[in-house]
């Protein structure tokens, strides 16, 4: 009776589907928690990469980039402009600020990036409209004001020519970006470098970096190297930044979220096994009977073990599904790694399988009369 | 007649340290071919785990077991072979499988048994004709009544063709009238197939069906 397994899961289907869920919901909260923080990685690293720079300079002791409060002075641009094993004039002053704009009436969480129009830093030009009046940085003067005006994510849902409110002043939306967001969709506001300084540090020349290009007969970690000896700045390769990056934007708050992550692997390892566990532990009153009436210990393992692996294969499969549907219609970018989810598949449905394993060993093992006695 | 069963100083205990119970004291019994047997005795005697030990579902802890001649060694052979060729089992609580149909009960003993599918079935349906249940055999053990289910119970017993069918209390569910048909039935079918059966009953109304009768007392034979 080859289907007698389907019959038997057919008969109990409301425990079936109730295991097979349990899987599903478990598994699907490891991926999506693993994929909230690949989300994170991938959207800090895009901009720091976007930005096209191999080295970033900041203040010495600030810990690096985008870390902290660091301000360096522009003066600076001229020195590392001149500087040996840097492209000449690539370097610019970046401004990486959170603010918190009003944007329709609501108070939005956005993160301000002011750069040099044409520089490293942000986008050299707009899928819509057109990017922010560029003011003349090394001449700048108070009497020909730039305008106040920002080119914004295309996901913001902003039109041209809105207004949002930045301090108490009114900027408007120019011009469009696509899909250049920062850590769980926080949207980047790219405007010209002067306006940065006025409305977030007070008109001070400062910036929170200088980025710069390495020549490319230079190898980047030497230079950066190089320069990082200069008492008062230090200096960092691409790969040094998004590290940082990535650990101050993403691994150190979500911490607690990583540790969650661990607990949630551990219980569910051990729910999914119990929940397997204890169902073919119900079944020892069967397994009694059918080795009672002559079943063989072998044909006991296989049909459990068939019943098994077809409960965790569909909670296994329902549950990546599930999982992708969700990164999907997530309200922030989460981004499930086919990998991770293979090995996260795989673990859960071996660790199914190995408690189903042990139960059903541990049933098929004692007298038929003692098992389905129940008294194992 | 030659013995079909034959159990010596069969000894088996429950539990550990002070709290073991000796359920079966070094029982000798023997059971000949074609005869019914009835053990009887009070609750706790010892009856079910007699038969038990004999019918190869629970391993003694001292003594020797020999079916149809041949030695039973737990420790050596694979009792799942002697299970389906030489005994069939009725227990108290029927124990059908409930999402089988009364005539896939029957099938699965013989599937056990590696028979052919139309074989089984057509040797399935026989059985259950036989009982009297060739009206209920796509029916599952929750639509049946306590005597249908022990009547298919008793068809699987017999599926396998077995040398001999030991039944634990098969009357213990069913009322007055269903225990004297089942008692008919087994009668019958023992005639016809030529099986030898041992029953488990405190049911003292069914001695008369009874070639010989065994009566225990704590865990030993006291008459036979």
């Amino acid at each position: 009776m080859k289907t007698l397994f389907l019959k038997d899961m057919r008969y109990r289907q409301a425990r079936v589907v109730l295991t097979a869920l349990g899987i599903t919901v478990l598994i699907s909260l490891i991926l999506l928690l693993g994929g909230i923080m690949n989300g994170m990685r991938i959207q800090a690293r895009q901009y720091v990469e976007s930005t096209g720079a191999d080295v970033w300079i900041s203040a010495e002791g600030s810990g690096g980039a985008f870390i902290g409060f660091s301000l360096v002075v522009e003066e600076y641009m001229a020195f590392l402009n001149a500087g040996q094993g840097l492209v000449p004039n690539s370097a610019s002053p970046l401004i990486f600020a959170q603010a918190r704009p009003n944007v329709r009436g609501k108070s939005t969480k956005a993160i301000v990036v002011g750069y040099k129009l044409g520089q490293l830093g942000g986008p050299k030009r707009a899928i819509e409209g057109r990017m922010f009046t560029a003011s003349n940085f090394e001449d700048y003067r108070p009497e020909d004001p730039v305008p106040y005006e920002v080119v914004v994510d295309e996901k913001m849902g902003l039109e041209i020519g809105e207004q949002i409110t930045l301090g108490d002043e009114k900027v408007r939306v120019v011009g469009k970006t696509s899909s250049l967001m920062f850590v769980l969709d926080t949207p980047l506001l790219f405007m010209d470098v002067r306006i940065a300084q006025k409305l977030l540090l007070g008109n001070t020349p400062h910036v929170n970096m200088m980025i710069a290009k390495v020549n490319e007969n230079f190898p980047v970690p030497e230079v950066a190297t190089q320069y990082d000896e200069y008492e008062t700045i230090e200096t960092r390769t691409l790969q040094q930044t998004v590290g940082n990056i990535i650990e101050y934007y993403v691994d150190e708050p979500m911490k607690a979220v990583q540790f969650l992550r661990v607990m949630l692997w551990l219980a569910a390892g051990i729910l999914v096994g119990m929940i397997t566990y204890v169902t073919m532990l119900e079944k020892t009153q069967e397994i009694g009977v059918l080795k009672a009436i002559g079943a063989a210990n072998r044909y006991v393992m296989t049909l459990l073990l068939k019943q098994v692996a077809l409960t965790s294969a569909v909670g296994v499969i329902l549950g990546l599904i599930l999982s992708y549907v969700f990164a999907v219609a997530a309200p922030i970018f989460v981004k499930i790694h086919f990998a991770e989810s293979i090995i996260v598949a795989s673990i859960s449905f071996l660790v199914c399988c190995g408690s189903g394993y042990l139960a059903a060993r541990r049933a098929i093992t004692v007298d038929p009369m003692i098992a389905f006695r129940g008294e194992i | 007649m030659p013995a079909i069963v034959e159990g010596n100083g069969l000894t088996k205990r429950f539990g550990t340290g002070d709290a073991t119970v000796v359920a079966i004291d070094s029982v000798d019994i023997t059971i000949e071919e074609s005869e019914l047997v009835m053990i009887m005795g009070d609750s706790g005697c010892g009856k079910t785990t007699l038969i038990s030990l004999l019918g190869c579902i629970l391993t003694p802890d001292a003594g020797d077991i020999r079916i149809d001649g041949e030695p039973v060694d737990p420790t050596a052979q694979d009792m799942s072979v002697i299970r389906r060729e030489k005994i069939g089992f009725v227990f108290q609580l029927f124990h059908l499988l409930p999402y089988l149909t009364a005539l896939e009960n029957v099938m699965i003993a013989m599937d056990l048994a590696r028979t052919k599918t139309e074989e089984a079935e057509s040797r399935a349906t026989e059985l259950l004709t036989q009982v009297g249940l060739s009206d209920r055999l796509l029916h599952r053990p929750a639509q049946l009544s306590g005597g249908e289910k022990q009547r298919v119970s008793f068809a699987r017993a017999l599926a396998n063709r077995p040398k001999v069918i030991f039944a634990d209390e098969p009357t213990a569910n069913l009322d007055s009238r269903q225990s004297d048909n089942l008692m008919s039935l087994i009668q019958e079918l023992r005639q016809e197939h030529q099986t030898t059966v041992a029953i488990v009953t405190h049911h003292e109304g069914l001695r008369k069906n009874a070639d010989r009768i065994i009566q225990m007392k704590d865990g030993r034979i006291i008459a036979e």
